[in-house]
């Protein structure tokens, strides 16, 4: 017996349970996680049936189902009582003030489905949830049966969209058209407030600035009435279509049909249709700008900031890391000093990130940034170019973020190159930066693609350091787009990371946004994945290629 | 510019094989790993133009250590340090003022792991021409060609250059490396055990490389095996413990050898 347990100790049995129990905890958490991201984020596109429950106390509701719970309530003799309590989405902010209700099951007489229930999506308020009364063209007001009403109103909210779009097209005519106007306006206004103005010579430039501001004024003047006057008559028509509804308590409400972003009779849908709006919704998710302070729309800026940072960051830290480490290791003499090199590199990844955010705001926004705007952007002073956060900014903070993983791996990859292949190189008359260039690169280089898939693994989830350096809630426009200079690095920029956040925990209406938090979660899953994928398939190529000799 | 007398001169030696030309010459040559590991002790060594010279001697007595101060290989190792000259074309190649890749275009060196790059085998032939400046693609064709020959190995890869070199065998990976010294036109070939990895077929080969070779290249070669020394080299030098025990003519060593020590070691007493 005692032999037998002193083998079993020997065998090591029980550790090796424990090492595999530790496994199974690990996976149990992160499929956990991602099973409840994927579900509750997936979730929140599809069309939910609408429900209308009547009340005992009289009161009308219609509305999602959003969440069932049960509460303890005293019952007629003062003992505890379990009831069901169920969670509606009523919609309507704009008339009731709140989006949500909770609902004794008990006291709920009468549950239905009825068909001509509407969803409507608006661009303000969030959902409204009603019946379709009549439709308001100009003058004429149509109203029939139910399914033609709603076909009708589909056609005008159609309608009604390209109009939408006609006044965006004149919008941006009008603001090209101004232009030169105002820039010509804004030097005037800097000119009057400088010293400059009380001399002879600023007062007679400032005269023929006048002059050519009025000429400029009186060329596109009959140009910029006739754009105004469209743009007037497109308003007017915008607001001649009108969609009128009933709540379900009965009171009657007028939504113009501009003011709609979809709307559906989700109860009447069948599957397929379900499916097809499902996608659609999940479109607006990825391709869409966010409204309602973010709570709803897409997360489309946030998706190009994320993708973006972590571009200008792998741009800037692998260079840098790869030149550090082949100093490190091909030039610098190994030593007390190398080895005390290595150990800071290794420490600096330890530091929390918001030190690097707080580095960040202090040398690259103030010392830095400050410097650029002072030399470059004197004119824009005191309002700052690149003295603010930036999405340049953010990206160099990251990037030193994730420099010593890049310069870790990077060693790696070229202690690994056979120092056979070296010498050879070096026995053919190789420089030492030929061998570099030519033997060692190209073989460190799955070593160097596995640090940059290790630094955007780190840097897409960072959140923390750019709070202080560039994120910002919402980010008017993009960081690259069709005006000069194409890419505006000073620009602020949106993050999928802040935007959990933001939307989770800091919006009006969390309750709301929560499938939000969860999608967005999702989605920085996938785009790290993807990133990952990308680099790890460029790896593999790489390693193919560079397959070390073997015989 | 030969003149008469220079050819005349010349013939003459051919015929009367007097005494060859020194290329390599060490004087009282010291090395040391570090200040403790002293692993060359005053060796003097004159080694012979488009001759094989064999180093033979036991494990760890300096003989690969002597064959990579030839091309100054040594100087890659940290703390190393070394005394003496050594004079290859009577010019101390530990001047200060000495270029490595000039030195190591002139003495080239075959490893005893053959350690083809991971490129193709052209571009592994191609490649100390390369970074010695050759860019023009008809010299580069031309050179990788010949040095194929030179080694061998033209027939069995002429249509596959562009093929990794890693796919060839053990033996032909070893001759690549041949060649791609040869690509570079030394005068001197240094060879560090080259067919200790190999199988007898491919090292018959090497060898046979190694003969024809010797027609235009002064070679060096360290090896553990003492009939590939009897069979491919002119002269050879027997170490031990850093020192040079005994160097001569390869028949006089392995048949009637002046130290007691050399005649030990090629009967097997040790070693």
């Amino acid at each position: 017996m005692a032999h037998k347990i002193a083998y079993f100790q020997k065998k090591g049995d029980p550790y090796i349970m424990l090492t595999g129990l530790g496994l199974v905890i690990s996976l149990a958490m992160v499929i956990y996680i991602l099973v409840i991201i994927l579900t509750r984020g997936l979730g929140f596109f599809w069309p939910e049936d609408l429900v209308e429950l009547q009340m005992e106390a009289g009161e009308t509701y219609l509305g999602e189902v959003w969440a069932e719970d049960q509460k303890a309530v005293p019952d007629s003799t003062g003992d505890q009582e379990m009831i069901e309590e169920i969670q509606l989405k009523i919609g309507n902010r704009d008339i009731l003030g709140y989006d949500f209700i909770w609902l004794d099951e008990p006291k709920i007489m009468h549950k239905s489905c009825p068909p001509e229930a509407t969803a409507i999506e608006r661009w303000e308020y969030g959902n409204f949830y009603g019946y379709i009364r009549s439709v308001q063209v100009g003058d004429s007001t149509v109203s029939s049966a139910s399914t033609d009403i709603y076909k009708f109103a589909l056609s005008i909210h159609r309608q009604a969209i390209a109009v939408n779009q006609k006044i965006g097209d004149l919008e941006s005519e009008i603001t090209t058209l101004t232009e030169p106007l105002v820039r010509l306006q804004r030097e005037i206004s800097l000119m009057e407030i400088g010293a400059e103005a009380q001399t002879e010579d600023g007062k007679s430039r400032l005269e023929k600035l006048y002059k050519r501001s009025d000429q400029l004024e009186a060329s596109i003047g009959p140009e910029y009435q006739r754009l105004i006057e469209n743009l007037e008559r497109l308003h007017i028509k915008n607001d001649g279509m009108i969609l009128n509804l009933n709540t379900a308590a009965g009171s009657s409400f007028e939504l113009p049909l501009s003011k709609i972003v979809r709307f559906y009779q989700p109860n009447r849908m069948n599957f397929l249709e379900k499916c097809v709006l499902y996608l659609e919704k999940l479109y607006e998710f990825i391709a869409a700008d966010p409204r309602e302070s973010n709570t709803e729309g897409g997360v489309f800026p946030a998706i190009f900031g994320t993708v973006m940072m972590v571009l200008l960051m792998s741009i800037a830290v692998v260079p840098f890391g790869v030149l550090a480490a082949i100093y490190l290791n091909e030039y610098a003499r190994q030593g007390a000093v190398t080895r005390l090199i290595r150990l800071s590199v290794n420490n600096l990844a330890g530091v929390p990130s918001i030190v690097f955010g707080i580095f960040g705001l202090g040398f690259f926004i103030y010392m830095v940034g400050g410097s650029i705007d002072q030399l470059f952007f004197s004119e824009r002073l005191p309002e700052p170019t690149f003295g603010t956060g930036g999405i340049f900014w953010a990206s160099l903070t990251l990037a030193l973020l994730t420099l010593p993983v890049v310069v870790v791996a990077t060693e790696e990859g070229i202690l690994a190159v056979p120092r056979a292949n070296k010498e050879g190189a070096l026995a053919l008359g190789a420089t030492r930066w030929q061998m570099i260039r030519k033997i060692v690169l190209p073989n460190a280089m799955p070593g160097i693609l596995t640090g940059l898939i290790l630094a955007i693994s780190r840097g897409a989830g960072e959140v923390a350091p750019l709070m202080i350096t560039g994120v910002v809630k919402l980010a008017p426009s993009l960081p690259l787009d069709a005006t000069f200079p194409f890419l505006h690095l000073d620009r602020k920029f949106m993050h999928l990371g802040f935007h959990i956040y933001d939307v989770g925990f800091q919006s009006p209406n969390v309750e709301a946004a929560k499938p939000m938090v969860y999608t967005t979660a999702l989605l920085l899953i996938l785009i790290v994945i993807l990133l990952n994928i990308l680099a790890i398939y460029i790896r593999n190529r790489l390693r193919k290629k560079y397959k070390t000799s073997a015989f | 510019m030969v003149t008469d007398v220079e050819t005349a001169v010349h013939s003459l030696a051919e015929r009367n094989r007097p005494i060859d030309k020194t290329i390599i010459e060490t004087v009282d040559l010291d090395f040391f790993y570090s200040p403790e590991a002293h692993a060359l002790i005053k060796v003097n060594i004159k080694i012979l133009e488009k001759k094989v010279t064999a180093f033979i001697g036991p494990s760890g007595c300096g003989k690969s250590t002597l064959l990579r101060c030839f091309n100054r290989m040594n100087d890659l190792i940290m703390g190393v340090s070394i005394r003496g000259k050594v004079l290859i074309d009577n010019q101390d190649i530990y001047h200060p003022g000495q270029r490595l890749e000039e030195l190591r275009n002139k003495v080239g060196m075959v490893f005893q792991k053959s350690n083809p790059f991971p490129m193709s085998i052209w571009e592994n032939v191609a490649f100390g021409p390369r970074v010695n400046g050759v860019s023009n693609r008809t010299d580069l064709d031309g050179i990788v060609e010949s040095a194929l020959v030179q080694a061998d190995l033209w027939r069995e890869v002429k249509d596959r250059l562009g093929e990794s070199a890693l796919d060839l065998s053990g033996g032909q990976q070893q001759r690549l490396c041949i060649a791609r010294t040869l690509a570079n036109r030394p005068s001197i070939i240094l060879m560090d055990e080259p067919a200790s990895a190999l199988d007898p077929i491919s090292t018959g080969k090497i060898e046979e490389t190694i003969g024809v070779l010797k027609e235009d290249y002064t070679i060096v070669i360290v090896t553990h095996n003492m009939q590939q020394a009897a069979r491919v080299s002119d002269y050879t030098a027997f170490m031990m413990v850093g020192e040079l025990v005994e160097y001569g003519d390869t028949k006089v060593i392995f048949t009637n050898p002046k130290e007691r020590l050399t005649e030990e070691y090629i009967t097997g007493r040790f070693g």
